[in-house]
């Protein structure tokens, strides 16, 4: 489970698991298709979107995702961010299936009310 | 009042930071082979030098994201794409791509405007 924290409050959100869903859901069990790469991409994105928005906390989001065809290369993700560590959080989630490789990663940046 | 504190504020221009980013990568990538041992800590120090770089450009008042993806170049298909919820008026990103013939590089810089 990650954390997104406001201020004060602690809020559990298990935004892994949401992504997980999400990604299944476009991309599970289907094989790597360059023509339908582009279409899969943006649905991952907009479904992980959408999901976050519909809990209404007062979050700025930042979705990325990022698929590749499984072809031995290597590929590395890394993120720096300067933001207030006390609000501001985010999580990546690797998902792999034989033919591709998914990294979806999501950062939140909190409002100031 | 928010209005008027945006009027004061250097907004993130695109062009500018993708200047910044642009110069960054080429200076460190150029020349360079994906070695599989080198590319963790390659993507790592290139996201907080981006970071610092932009840091250093001036936009006050911005929360910054800087995501680096390298990976080795096979020949083989690569998609990259980012959905933001934010405000349109004061918030932006900018993003560069960097190819040889042993590694591709991309580099997405979000900034987000603390009110």
């Amino acid at each position: 489970m990650d954390f997104f924290q406001t201020r004060k409050q602690y809020f559990l959100v298990p935004v892994n698991e949401d992504n997980r869903r999400c990604i299944e859901g476009v991309i599970g069990g289907t094989d790597y298709n360059q023509s339908k790469v582009n279409q899969w991409t943006a649905s991952v994105v907009e479904h992980s979107l959408t999901h976050l928005v519909k809990q209404g906390r007062p979050f700025k989001y930042i979705v990325n995702c990022t698929i590749m065809q499984k072809s031995g290369a290597g590929l590395h993700t890394a993120n720096s961010c300067y933001w207030d560590t006390a609000t501001d959080g985010s999580c990546t989630v690797r998902w792999e299936n034989r033919t591709m490789y998914c990294v979806v990663s999501v950062f939140a940046v909190a409002v100031a009310l | 009042m928010i209005n008027v504190l945006q009027q004061q504020t250097n907004r993130f221009k695109s062009a500018i930071v993708k200047e910044c980013v642009r110069e960054i990568v080429r200076e460190r990538l150029s020349g360079l082979r994906y070695d599989p041992e080198e590319v963790p800590e390659l993507s790592r120090s290139l996201a907080e030098g981006i970071k610092d770089k932009v840091k250093d450009a001036g936009f006050d008042r911005y929360k910054l994201v800087v995501q680096v993806v390298i990976g080795e170049q096979r020949g083989q298909g690569v998609k990259m794409s980012s959905r933001c919820l934010w405000d349109a008026d004061t918030d932006s990103y900018a993003e560069d791509v960097f190819i040889n013939d042993s590694l591709f590089c991309v580099v997405a810089i979000f900034g987000i405007y603390y009110y």
